[in-house]
């Protein structure tokens, strides 16, 4: 077995939690079952990783087995990387049959005719979800498959998850790629990007909860009532504007948990207002700043502002809207008020 | 004169005068008092004349409603009037529009009326089994446009509303709707299929999103032999749940009667539902 293919094995199990080492490794499906009972999980991660590189190199591993795993960690870890999300277009309306195989065919095809040293891995899930590792060489060096690129695609969808590597250059043959595989004429990069994927997707898919107008009675879900004051010298003096936050909020971000994304940024190259007697500056020009929210959590937390006290309700809507419009990066001009990035909206 | 001004009652002989003064005061209030008490009960005892005749009014218009409606029964009051209370009648109305909203969600297509427009909830089904709904957010004015909807990605939505929705909504919604229901028709059948006939699939079920093309590999029993089949669906017409093309076929070391058995199955794939299909199989088998 390969020395660098060893040693790439050993440094993915060492990233594997302990206890989930034995779970990925039956997942991955390279070392019987036999195989895995003669491993202790209870020594020391260094000690394991090496056991686990010595039955590979009875089973004679090779890159190809070695990329499964380093997928499948990432599948399970996706929140380790950010993730970009680009959309394609396309003009025709023909049905899409879209065929796995002819995918898979087409892509490796059109990557390889540009770059031959490249490493290309697939892996579907249940949910359509197809999961493509690339690992980059250069046209004289053998891929490095610590420099990988991971792309996760729903066929039938015009979106592609993009985590990068450090390697930018080699982002725009990747897309080239996709389009060709997938039948579409072009791909731009959206001003959306987070850790957590599945929260991506639930913003493009439209997955997350929005409350709409219906009457057709939804089962109520059991909402934290907290227990009326049964002191009745207890009153609460602004019940009315309490509801009325709390009924506003709920047509704003809906009942359910909100997509996870950890800022919003907003570019403002807007005029600075001020007293014309301060005369801050002396030239018209846009005064040029950058305003970033961060959060754990960043549309939960603007939910629970106006709850809080913290904000009136309604919020302004250049917060609220970040889910339906599916940006988290703004560009905020003059005139129009709010005119985002160099795009036009979808 | 007898007659003190308030409060200077100094000297002695003024203090009894005006003592008797109070008195008579008194006497005045108390005789007042009584006479309004008096006038008070005297009020309260035709009140209730007036209740009681009321009473008697009702009880015989009751009585001549009844004549009227040709039910005579005894003579007398009527001890159970022919009205419904009103909170009955209520709780009856109540019940019955919540049967007409269901009735409407069940069809299919439902909306209510939003500030903006009209928010409209299609509900799947197949075959008797209900599936998801999915919801579309209308905007009325300055034209008729979608504002929010959380209809799947990949059905091609923008599409039918550029043909149909500033022209012709009921035939945009029946399009919209023939879309979803086929297409939850088609993943119902791929989900029962790995479900229930798991162990007569070789390998993988490759499916896509729209669960439009489904490819995989099955067991086909003969004479106590398994032979793996390849079976490629394809279901050209997106409103349809039945696939439009199939290619059924065997390994080429397979017995020529099975070439018999495949065109068989692709033409039963073609008119019946994939897990329906199987299941005839398994019965067929037993048989």
């Amino acid at each position: 077995m390969d020395e660098t293919v060893a040693e790439y094995i050993r440094r993915t199990v060492l990233k594997i939690p302990r206890d989930q080492i034995k779970t990925m490794l039956q997942k991955w499906g390279f070392l019987s079952e036999t195989q895995l009972q003669t491993l202790n999980f209870h020594q020391i991660k260094e000690n394991i990783s090496q056991d686990v590189v010595q039955l590979c190199e009875e089973n004679s591993a090779d890159i190809k087995q070695a990329a499964v795993l380093d997928i499948i960690y990432n599948h399970i870890y996706p929140n380790k990387r950010v993730w970009s999300v680009y959309q394609m277009n396309k003009t025709g309306e023909e049905t899409e049959f879209f065929d796995l195989t002819d995918f898979k065919k087409k892509f490796k095809r059109r990557l390889r005719s540009a770059l031959k040293n490249v490493t290309i891995n697939f892996r579907e899930y249940e949910d359509n979800a197809i999961w493509i590792r690339i690992a980059w060489g250069t046209p004289y060096t053998k891929p490095n498959q610590y420099k990988t690129s991971y792309v996760v695609y729903h066929s039938q969808t015009p979106y592609v998850f993009i985590s990068a590597s450090v390697l930018k250059s080699n982002l725009p043959l990747l897309c080239q790629a996709l389009v060709v595989a997938s039948s579409y004429h072009d791909i731009r990069e959206m001003e959306l990007r987070s850790h957590s994927l599945n929260s991506l997707k639930d913003i493009v898919f439209k997955r997350y909860s929005q409350n709409f107008q219906t009457y057709y009675p939804r089962p109520l879900q059991e909402r934290n009532v907290a227990p009326e004051s049964t002191d009745l010298r207890i009153i609460q003096e602004n019940r009315n504007e309490k509801e009325r936050i709390q009924r506003v909020n709920r047509e704003v971000f809906g009942d359910g948990p909100q997509p996870k994304l950890e800022f919003a940024q907003y570019k403002l190259e807007t005029m600075f207002k001020s007293d014309p007697k301060m005369d801050v500056l002396d030239k018209k020009e846009p005064f040029r700043c950058l305003v970033k929210f961060s959060s754990p959590h960043l549309l939960e937390s603007l939910k629970s502002l106006a709850p809080a006290g913290m904000a009136d309700a309604p919020l302004s809507p250049l917060l609220t809207c970040i889910p339906q419009k599916a940006r988290n990066y703004f560009k905020i001009r003059e005139k129009k008020g709010f005119l985002p990035g160099s795009f036009v909206s979808p | 004169q007898g007659k003190m001004e308030e409060g200077k009652a100094y000297s002695p002989d003024g203090v009894f005068a005006h003592l008797e003064m109070l008195e008579a005061r008194a006497r005045e209030a108390a005789v007042k008092q009584e006479e309004m008490e008096r006038q008070e009960e005297k009020l309260a005892r035709l009140k209730a004349r007036v209740q009681e005749l009321r009473l008697q009014r009702d009880e015989l218009r009751a009585k001549v409603d009844l004549q009227q409606k040709g039910q005579l029964g005894k003579e007398g009051v009527v001890s159970d009037p022919a009205q419904p209370s009103a909170r009955a009648v209520l709780e009856w109305k109540i019940k019955s529009i919540k049967a007409m909203l269901q009735v409407f969600y069940l069809t299919g297509i439902s909306g209510k009326l939003t500030k903006r427009g009209v928010c409209f909830c299609i509900s799947t089904a197949y075959e008797g089994t209900y599936l998801d709904s999915y919801y579309l957010d209308l905007l009325a004015k300055p034209e008729v446009q979608i504002h929010r909807h959380s209809v799947p990605i990949f059905i091609p939505l923008e599409q039918i509303a550029k043909k149909y929705l500033q022209t012709d909504i009921r035939r945009f919604l029946s399009v919209l709707s023939d879309h979803l229901n086929a297409y939850v028709g088609r993943r119902y059948q791929a989900d029962q299929l790995q479900e229930h006939f798991s162990d007569q699939i070789e390998g993988t079920l490759q499916r896509n999103s729209l669960c439009n093309l489904l490819v995989f590999n099955y067991n086909v029993s003969s004479k106590s032999k398994t032979f793996p089949f390849n079976v490629r669906l394809l279901y050209g017409d997106l409103c349809c749940s039945l696939p439009t093309e199939v290619i059924v076929s065997c390994t080429p070391d397979a017995p020529a009667s099975l070439a018999e058995t495949a065109a068989a199955h692709s033409d039963l794939f073609r008119h019946v539902a994939l897990h329906k299909a199987f299941c005839s199989f398994s019965s067929a088998e037993e048989s």
